[in-house]
């Protein structure tokens, strides 16, 4: 059970958030070509390690959160706002 | 032609004793309310605190709490989004004036209907209602005039605590008020509920 400190709630536990996926990704804009909506759409780095993802909180306040966490270890190191930027830390 | 008359959602429940016998049980009751939905429209955050101080004198509460003025009650549900409440007059009356207010610095929709508020009191509230609510409701964690919502038997429920007795106001959905109620019932059950 992954406990996320949500910027307005608190701590909460997981159960109250949905995972929404890695939050890196960004769409190409209305001139990419296939390839890149294919790759927008369909390649995930998947890292053994530190990732910035989406998750909502939707049991609590419903918003976008950025989370840092360690897909081993699952330790959660930063949350922020959606209009936030979260750095990865290096290896 | 005018509206049918609006049935409140546990007008059909038992009033009375439920579970088990005792000094101190568990009291419930369904107080009609008014509740109205207020979203800041962008940018317009400074405007709607203070249409909010000058029409119902009430400073807009932060996240996890509330504030209370002229018999209406603001709790923060989300970023930029609060409820008002207030015991229920007119129909519509709540949302009309806070629509007034309101006018120009956020979106108002009433949610009296589809929402009910089931009010919760009792030296052993904190303890019943720990059986399915995961937020800390302990003194020195929670108080009154302090609100969170989350989830409890799987029901979102927006929990209000209105004083130091300790007496809760729960809000949840207005088609899972029934089945909220009935988690309540099992979880009161070993202290005894009194439904007024």
């Amino acid at each position: 059970m992954l406990r996320i400190p949500c910027p307005h709630c608190g701590a909460r536990d997981e159960v109250e958030f949905t995972y929404r996926g890695d939050a890196t990704v960004t769409r190409p804009g209305p001139d990419g070509d296939v390839g890149a909506f294919h790759d927008y759409l369909y390649l995930r780095r998947n890292p053994r390690g530190w990732q910035v993802e989406w998750w909502q909180h939707n049991g609590g306040c419903r918003a976008f959160l950025k989370v840092l966490r360690h897909t081993v270890t699952h330790e959660v190191r930063a949350v922020a706002a959606a209009t936030e930027t979260l750095e990865v830390p290096g290896a | 032609m005018s509206a049918p008359e609006a049935v409140h959602p546990l007008a059909g429940v038992a009033r009375g004793r439920h579970g088990a016998a005792g000094d101190a049980p568990l009291r419930v009751s369904f107080p009609a309310r008014d509740i109205v939905q207020v979203m800041v429209r962008r940018g317009q955050d400074a405007a709607l605190a203070a249409a909010m101080r000058t029409a119902f004198g009430i400073d807009a509460p932060g996240p996890g709490h509330t504030a209370s003025g002229s018999g209406v009650t603001a709790i923060w549900i989300q970023p930029g989004q609060w409820l008002l409440t207030a015991p229920r007059t007119t129909e519509g009356a709540l949302a009309v004036r806070a629509a007034e207010a309101f006018a120009t610095c956020a979106a108002v929709a009433d949610q009296s209907h589809g929402r009910t508020t089931i009010a919760v009191s009792g030296a052993v509230a904190r303890e019943a209602l720990s059986r399915g609510c995961r937020i800390d409701l302990h003194p020195r964690a929670f108080g009154p005039g302090r609100a969170a919502s989350t989830p409890i038997a799987q029901i979102g429920c927006l929990v209000h605590q209105t004083d130091a007795a300790p007496s809760f106001e729960l809000t949840v959905f207005s088609t899972l008020a029934e089945p909220f109620l009935h988690w309540l019932l099992e979880a009161g059950a070993p202290f005894g509920v009194e439904i007024a």
